[in-house]
Parts: structure tokens; C-alpha cells; sequence
């Protein structure tokens, strides 16, 4: 299964998850509301199938593109929100996990990557997947903890309640900034065995410590108590900008230029 | 005159203790423009002190932090361990760490006000000495103050805080006890010298020679390229077909046969054949048909080498088919290190696979390029860093921390009914 194969199943997968979502608006008692978990898990079976058919066609596993990447926070983001949804009973939050899920997978139909199965020898490690993969689950925690906080300021600016709003930021994006500092921690312990140094202040070195600094002002700023929500609602909506500098903007800015993480030439 | 009355209570309360969000970030100001300052007198990069200076500067620094916690009672010290005055050091940290992440950093052509400021070298600038210092100031004090008692949760801040204070302390300080030597080895001449960053010659006590150099390659590719600018049509979903005899594969509506492909060739008259020499290249015979399966070229197409001229297949005015670079997916490197004249062990080394020897870390970073697979030397690089061990314990101690973190979330999952 290669990415040409990718429409097909990014079809299937928009489909159901619309499906659902129809779903999920229908009266609470319905068939249709019920039936609605059905549509969600196969439309994740959909990305599922594809990225392990991917896996499997590249001989390597797909963590090192950019596209590779958005496939899986695809996955992750709606899995974290069908898992939550389930636990918490957040119609919203799933609505918002699924459509970034849709998003980030239709952003990969019109930029695919080029069939490139080759690793260099710098990222063939044992520290590879396990690198991405807590990168990724925390970027899409810390991406639903971006959500909270503007759903949180809609309602502050609404002059509603807020606190029960705020307590979710708080353990999504403790868990997510768990994953971040796993992600730079075994970044750094890989960098050791593979350059000769743990931290070399390359641009995407900075720029994931400039996320984690963020997520500790939040994390410190919470801590006092009443403190006006506003500002903390607004720290945990700037962080993710800056994560998404680290994530994308990192290739177009100049001084990235000579990044070791850049990988897509 | 009531309408003053607020800007009074204000500007008195300014300063007052206990200090609160003002105070700590006009602390960070007042230290981030005397590290400008600093910076656009003195000029040029710190250099952090090295063994055993720096040692000794940890060390009075923690007593300082122990005797002062303990001796001053003044709302200052209580002040130092505040949350407000963490919250303003990490955003000044985290200022410095943004114009790092914003400018280029190394040496520019035309110096200018940015490089006067130490913006283009932001980690051995002043105003960023200034802002770590800050934070580990107050980092310290915060530990101590939290030191005393051991409950579950005090253990996981303890392990988070105090690992964050070794790692920056030990990553930072210990940078100038750091060695970074590269060296070329060659086979039959053992060398015992290395060099720095700056090309100065270190003897490493021990010599080394190359017994063998291993380089795999992936298979070789072949793509559609634009005869007027030589550039691949790979961008935006194209790709590159793998070079397979006997197989056909379809490319931007080309359909190519590979018919013969030699991975060790030479060139004789207009063709290849196989040869034993050294430098051999790559080559295949292909068969370019369009999708109707009309025939439109065949010929050879080969990547070349430093002994092996290339060719390309034309296929129209417009594109040709030709192979793309050999592309390494393991090299690795046998090499003997002689402990003495006579006395000598074999190892073997690999990117992300360093050995150690006599205290040195040794990696497999490059070799001879334009030999490619046929390269006679390897490059290695070795490093020693006395500091590993700390900046290590803080990292573990981190994750362990972390790990709580992760389990326990914020420790709060319910709202307090009013």
C-alpha cells in the first residue's frame, strides 16, 4: 500500500466519521445516536488499515516525513477523542478531534509525500519510534488542551462559568506536557548515541524546548489560585502556536535553515 | 479626588513586600537590559569556566542557597522561592530562548546592533546569562524551601525541580570540560592525533587505524528528469522507480523495462559491462515506452563514479531518465586501537553505535564522499564529557518525575462545590 492508494481510504474515512458526526446530533435515544460508534471505529479502521499497509510497503517505519507524521497525528487525535468522548461524554471535544483529524489527513491528500522508502543511517535507532511516538501523543493532547482554551475564553468572554473548563485544561495538558518532556528527554538521550552530544541548540531542538517552556508557564501559572482564567486561557492557546512553529513552521524559517531535523530534501 | 485614589495605593504598593507579579517581572527587565548592557560593552562570547572552577562555583552556590534559606529571614528570600517570581524568570528564559529560536545564530558578514546585543550567539551571550541565572536562583530556593518534607508528591516535584537544576547547571558549566575530537582514519597507518573544532592537533594517547570500511546502499533509483534544468519531477507526489531486472515499472506515464542491471560496471566504447575495478558504478539497460506502449528510447543509464563516467537516457527534447545518487543506509567502520606497540583490540563502529575506548566515546560520522562506497577512509569523532554522569542523573531524575506527572495529572479532576 503506497500513498497512491491513500485517496481511497481517506474517502472511506471522511464517510463514516461524517457519518458519525451526523449521528451524534441526532435526539439521544435514537437508533441512529447509537449506531454512531460503529461509523467512528470504522472510519479510524480506514487510517489504521493505510498506515500499517504504509508501514509495511515502506520496509521503515513512516515517522520520519512530515506527511508521515500528520498520518499519525490523525490517528492519535481521534483516538484520544473517541476515548474521551466515551469517558467524559464531550459531544464537542469530538466533534473538534475528529474535524482536526479530517483536516490534517486531507492536508496529506494534497501534499504527498514523494515514495521515498530511504532512512539515513543517523535515524536507523531503536530510539526512533519511541522518539515520535510520544512527540505525537503529545502533540495531539496538547492540541485538544488548545481547544479547551479557546472554548474556555468563548465562554469567559459569555461571562459564563468557567472552572470546570479550566480543571480539563489542566490534566490534558499535564498529560500532554508529560509526553513532551518524554519526547525531549529521549531526544536528547538518542542525540548522545547518534552526534556525540545531548543537546546541540538545533532549531528544532529549540523550538520543542520553547513549546515545553510554554506549557510550564501554564502549568506554573495555574498554580495560584484565583487567578483570573483569562490569562491562562490565552497561555495554553499561544503554546500550541509555538508548537506548531516546532511541528511545520520550522522549514521555513531562516534560522532553521541548517537543521539536522529538516528532512525533507 | 476620589477618582486618584486607586493609582495611589498602586504606585505605593509598588515594591512593598510580600512581591508579587510586578516586582518579579521587573527584576527580569532590570536584569535582561544590565545583560544587554554588559553585552554591548564587553563584547564578544562567555566562556564558561572549566574544571575546577566550576565545580567550586556549584558548590558555594548551593551552600549560599542552604545558609541564606535558613539564616535570612527576609521576605526577599521567601520572595526568591514565590511561584510569581518562577513564572517571570521562565518567561524571561523563555524570551532569550525565542530571539535564539528567531535569529540565526553564527557569524555574520556585516556585524551589526544584533550582534553587538549577543543575538547571534545567544547561549554565551550576558542578558541570557543573566535570565538562566535567574531562573536557577530561584530554582534553588525553591527546592530547598520544599526540601523538608517526604511525601509522594513532594518526591516527584523534588525529582523534577532538582533534575531540571543538575542538568541545566551540569549541561551549562560543564561544556568547557567537553572534548570533541575528529580524526581521519586509513588503512596500515595508524595515526595517534586528532583535531578540535578550531583544528588543533591533540595526541589521544592511543593510536588507531582502519582495518575496513563497510558502506550498504540502498537500491538504485531511477527518475523522470527536465533536460533543460536537470532537476527530478520527485516533488508533489512523483516518485522514483527502483531499479529491478526484469521488472517494468510506470513513472510520470513513462513505462520503463529494466532489462540488465549491473551493480558493479564499467564503461567500455558506448555501454557497460561488468568489471572488477575499483570505482565501479551502477548501471542499467532500460526501455522507455509511453502508456499506449509505443517505443520512444532504450539505452544504458548508470550513476557514475570517480572512476566511472554516468549517462542518461533522452528520452525527447523535453526528459530523460536518469538515475539519482547512491544513498547510504549503513556504513560502519572495523578499526584496531593500539594501546601500546604491541598490545591492541579490534573494534567495530557504527552510527548510532559508539564504543568506548580509554574514556573516549568514539562515533562513526562520516567518510569519503566522493569515493562513496569505494572510500578508503573513515571519519570518527570522539568526545569526552566528565560532566555525562550528572547531566544524566538529572534526565532520569526528570523521568521518574515525569512519570508522576503523567499518572497523577494536576491531582484535581472535580470542581469544589461553593
Amino acid at each position: 500500500m503506497t500513498w497512491l492508494d491513500y485517496p481511497t481510504y481517506l474517502l472511506l474515512a471522511t464517510v463514516f466519521w461524517s457519518m458519525a458526526l451526523i449521528m451524534l446530533l441526532t435526539p439521544n435515544k435514537s437508533v441512529f445516536h447509537m449506531l454512531k460508534g460503529v461509523f467512528l471505529v470504522l472510519g479510524w479502521v480506514a487510517i489504521i488499515t493505510f498506515t500499517i499497509g504504509l508501514w509495511i510497503s515502506l520496509e521503515r517505519p513512516p515517522f520520519r516525513t512530515l506527511a508521515e507524521t500528520r498520518l499519525w497525528y490523525g490517528v492519535f487525535i481521534a483516538s484520544i477523542g473517541i476515548v474521551l468522548f466515551y469517558r467524559w461524554k464531550l459531544p464537542l471535544m469530538l466533534a473538534y478531534t475528529i474535524i482536526m483529524a479530517l483536516l490534517f489527513l486531507f492536508l496529506n491528500y494534497l501534499n504527498p509525500d514523494t515514495f521515498d522508502k530511504t532512512l539515513m543511517p543517523a535515524l536507523q535507532s531503536p530510539w526512533f519510534i519511541p522518539h515520535v511516538v510520544v512527540y505525537i501523543v503529545g502533540y495531539a493532547f496538547l492540541g485538544f488542551s488548545s481547544l479547551i482554551g479557546v472554548w474556555g475564553l468563548y465562554l469567559y468572554y459569555k461571562g459564563q462559568d468557567v472552572e470546570r473548563v479550566m480543571l480539563m485544561a489542566d490534566n490534558i495538558v499535564y498529560i500532554g506536557f508529560a509526553f513532551l518532556t518524554f519526547g525531549l528527554l529521549f531526544g536528547a538521550l538518542w542525540a548522545k548515541e547518534a552526534w556525540g552530544h545531548y543537546w546541540t541548540w538545533d532549531p528544532k531542538e529549540t523550538w520543542a524546548f520553547l513549546t515545553w517552556l510554554a506549557y510550564l508557564l501554564y502549568i506554573h501559572f495555574r498554580l495560584k489560585k484565583k487567578q483570573s482564567p483569562k490569562t491562562a486561557l490565552w497561555i495554553v492557546s499561544v503554546a500550541f502556536m509555538i508548537l506548531l512553529i516546532c511541528w511545520f513552521g520550522i522549514n521555513y524559517l531562516p534560522s532553521a535553515q541548517s537543521s539536522v531535523h529538516v528532512y525533507s530534501s | 479626588m476620589s477618582k486618584n485614589k486607586p493609582e495611589k495605593k498602586l504606585k505605593s504598593r509598588l515594591w512593598q513586600f510580600p512581591w508579587g507579579y510586578k516586582e518579579s517581572y521587573l527584576v527580569a527587565f532590570f536584569l535582561l537590559l544590565t545583560g544587554f548592557l554588559i553585552q554591548l560593552i564587553v563584547g564578544g562570547g562567555i566562556r564558561m569556566p572549566g574544571w575546577p572552577v566550576n565545580i567550586a562555583i556549584i558548590i558555594i552556590f548551593i551552600i549560599y542557597f542552604i545558609l541564606i534559606h535558613y539564616l535570612v529571614k527576609h521576605p526577599i528570600v521567601r520572595w526568591l522561592s514565590s511561584t510569581q517570581a518562577a513564572i517571570a524568570s521562565v518567561t524571561a528564559f523563555t524570551l532569550m530562548v525565542l530571539l535564539l529560536g528567531f535569529i540565526p545564530q553564527g557569524a555574520t558578514e556585516e556585524p551589526g546592533l544584533i550582534d553587538s546585543l549577543g543575538l547571534t550567539h545567544v547561549t554565551s551571550s550576558w542578558p541570557y546569562l543573566m535570565s538562566a541565572l535567574y531562573l536557577l536562583v530561584v530554582l534553588g530556593f525553591t527546592i530547598v524551601r520544599r526540601f523538608k518534607s517526604f511525601t509522594i508528591k513532594n518526591i516527584a516535584f523534588n525529582l523534577n525541580h532538582i533534575g531540571l537544576w543538575i542538568v541545566v547547571v551540569a549541561a551549562s558549566l560543564g561544556s568547557s570540560d567537553m572534548w570533541i575530537l575528529k580524526t581521519q582514519l586509513e588503512k596500515k597507518h595508524p595515526s595517534v592525533t586528532a583535531y578540535d573544532g578550531s583544528g588543533k592537533a591533540f595526541n589521544m594517547g592511543f593510536g588507531m587505524m582502519l582495518l575496513d570500511f563497510n558502506i550498504e546502499e540502498y537500491p538504485a533509483q531511477v527518475g523522470i528528469m527536465r533536460n533543460d534544468d536537470y532537476t527530478l519531477m520527485i516533488e508533489k507526489g512523483g516518485k522514483l522507480a527502483t531499479i529491478e531486472e526484469g521488472t517494468t515499472e510506470e513513472i510520470e506515464n513513462f513505462i520503463l523495462s529494466f532489462e540488465k542491471y549491473i551493480p558493479f560496471a564499467g564503461k567500455v566504447e558506448d555501454h557497460y559491462d561488468t568489471t572488477s575495478l575499483s570505482g565501479g558504478a551502477r548501471a542499467a539497460y532500460i526501455k522507455v515506452q509511453d502508456a499506449q506502449g509505443n517505443d520512444l528510447a532504450e539505452g544504458w543509464v548508470a550513476d557514475g563514479s570517480y572512476n566511472v563516467p554516468g549517462s542518461y537516457l533522452m528520452i525527447n527534447n523535453e526528459f530523460s531518465v536518469a538515475m539519482t545518487m547512491p544513498r547510504p543506509k549503513k556504513y560502519s567502520s572495523d578499526i584496531r586501537v593500539y594501546h601500546t606497540m604491541e598490545e591492541y583490540k579490534d573494534y567495530h563502529i557504527e552510527v548510532n553505535k559508539p564504543v568506548k575506548i580509554e574514556g573516549w566515546k568514539v562515533y562513526q560520522v562520516g567518510y569519503d564522499e566522493s569515493m562513496g562506497r569505494w572510500s578508503e577512509k573513515s571519519i570518527i569523532e570522539l568526545v569526552r564529557d566528565p560532566w555525562l554522569p550528572a547531566v544524566y542523573t538529572g534526565i532520569f531524575m526528570i523521568l521518574f518525575g515525569t512519570l508522576y506527572l503523567l499518572w497523577m495529572g494536576k491531582g484535581r479532576t472535580k470542581t469544589k462545590k461553593a
